[in-house]
């Protein structure tokens, strides 16, 4: 949900009192047409927000919370839960630490400490946040919240995008933090969200041997469809122009 | 407005057959530039001077108009199979080009023959309108000899339109997807053309209508998936040469 161009000017004043337009877009690296349009047509997006907050030093999370449709952000914020955690840690991380187990690497070999793990949000990110906080019925009630239709919320979580409007519903359905979801969509990092510093990790360390393989694995099978897929609308493609072109 | 409609149809066709010229001469997918070809002058052919002029050269008998029919069935021949092709639509490829696509192709040419020896067609005039006006049994014997010569495209393309409509669905580039809904848009508009016989006299212009656009939007359609097979080769070096510095 966009946020409405009153509101947002009121805001801005707040924070940046009497500083003229160009200048918020100068400082935030925002382009300025693109801000004169979202203020013409009423509606500012929740980036454009997040943008302009990080440029004045203020917690984007605060600054989205002054506003109506996002005041569910404000408060204390729930700490994340270790499902949460792992699910934005990137496959390729994750199979890094399935090879550093003691479980699968052979004796005498263990050794240089593992990399640092890559941001969030990874190329998966979104869909495995709302996979690990689904408990069957998630996708139900968050449709049912919104009225924006189940096969539209897939098509989103396939193309590892989520609207911080759904996101935000998507993690009180789930009861979860309701930052979370920000943060697999990457609209704001970890830290912004209030997660501990090395959080991620942590969940990851404290993972089973058997766990950790096991999700390695259904992230691996996931993968494979995705690519198997894109392999096959290649070939088809191919085929067509084959043909046709 | 219709002299328009035929006449920039004409240029369309014609410019299309002229931009394969040079992947003709490669060797790249004759066929289309076979099909764009004889599309241009069926097109030729249906447009009241030049067909008078080519029908005199022929005897004046209209021979032209049966010439037109049988150019009209080979291309529509050709779309189909490399369409079908294509898509990879393998039950409809077996239906135009196994046994019951050449039986229906023999049967509806056999008619049409039989059906233009047995009237009285001297005096050249396009779609035949001379000729129908002569006798009450000439006018129906027309009616029958341009329904058959409706009916072999319509056959083709209601055996492409499954495929189409699936390929407007599926994941396939965007370019592809519009090529494929405009084939099937072409489709309706020649299946439409069966219906001629019942359309009320007054609704000539909507005939007219019908018949071009079904011809755009097959020329049009062929030429996209082509622009859209330039357009991946010119991103795809581009992306070579990216990777290789």
């Amino acid at each position: 949900m966009t946020i409405p161009a009153k509101a947002f000017q009121r805001w801005l004043q707040g924070i940046a009192p009497d500083v003229s337009t160009a200048d918020v877009c100068r400082i935030s690296g925002i382009k300025r047409t693109t801000l004169a349009q979202q203020l013409v047509r009423g509606k500012v997006s929740v980036s454009t927000v997040v943008s302009i907050s990080r440029a004045y030093d203020v917690n984007p999370l605060a600054a989205l919370a002054t506003f109506e449709a996002y005041r569910d952000l404000a408060g204390p914020q729930a700490l994340p839960t270790r499902c949460e955690l792992v699910s934005q840690v990137s496959t390729a991380d994750l199979l890094r630490a399935v090879l550093a187990r003691p479980a699968t690497e052979p004796a005498g070999t263990s050794g240089s400490a593992s990399p640092p793990l890559t941001a969030a949000p990874h190329a998966t990110s979104v869909k495995n946040w709302v996979d690990a906080i689904d408990d069957g019925e998630v996708r139900h009630r968050v449709s049912a919240a919104t009225g924006v239709a189940p096969q539209n919320y897939s098509a989103q979580l396939t193309a590892n995008r989520l609207s911080p409007e759904l996101a935000l519903a998507t993690a009180l359905a789930a009861g979860v933090g309701p930052a979370g979801g920000l943060v697999a969509t990457g609209l704001i990092t970890e830290e912004e969200a209030g997660w501990p510093p090395g959080a991620r990790q942590a969940a990851l360390d404290s993972l089973s041997d058997g766990d950790l393989t096991a999700l390695a694995g259904d992230r691996l099978q996931a993968l494979g469809k995705v690519l198997k897929r894109q392999e096959q609308d290649q070939a088809q493609t191919e085929k067509i122009w084959e043909n046709l072109g | 407005m219709i002299d328009i409609l035929q006449w920039s149809t004409l240029a369309i066709c014609a410019l299309t057959a002229a931009a394969r010229v040079p992947s003709a001469i490669r060797g790249e997918n004759r066929s289309l530039f076979y099909i764009f070809g004889l599309m241009t002058v069926a097109i030729l052919l249906s447009i009241e001077a030049p067909y008078v002029a080519i029908d005199q050269a022929l005897g004046g008998i209209n021979l032209a108009n049966l010439l037109l029919r049988f150019i009209i069935f080979a291309a529509i021949y050709f779309v189909g199979i490399r369409v079908t092709r294509g898509f990879g639509a393998d039950s409809a490829y077996r239906l135009i080009t196994g046994k019951a696509g050449m039986v229906v192709l023999l049967v509806i040419s056999l008619a049409l023959m039989i059906l233009f020896f047995m009237m009285d067609t001297a005096g050249s005039s396009a779609g035949l309108a001379g000729p129908s006006q002569k006798s009450e049994r000439n006018f129906v014997l027309v009616e029958y000899y341009g329904a058959a010569g409706r009916a072999y495209p319509a056959y083709v393309s209601l055996v492409l339109l499954p495929a189409m409509v699936s390929a407007v669905r599926s994941r396939l580039p965007v370019l592809v997807r519009v090529a494929a809904a405009l084939l099937a848009t072409g489709g309706v508009a020649i299946a439409l053309t069966l219906l001629f016989p019942v359309v009320p006299p007054e609704w000539g212009a909507a005939e007219f209508v019908i018949n071009y656009t079904a011809v755009l939007c097959f020329v049009l359609g062929l030429a996209l998936i082509w622009a859209a097979r330039v357009q991946n080769r010119k991103t795809s070096s581009a992306k070579r040469t990216y990777t290789e510095k």
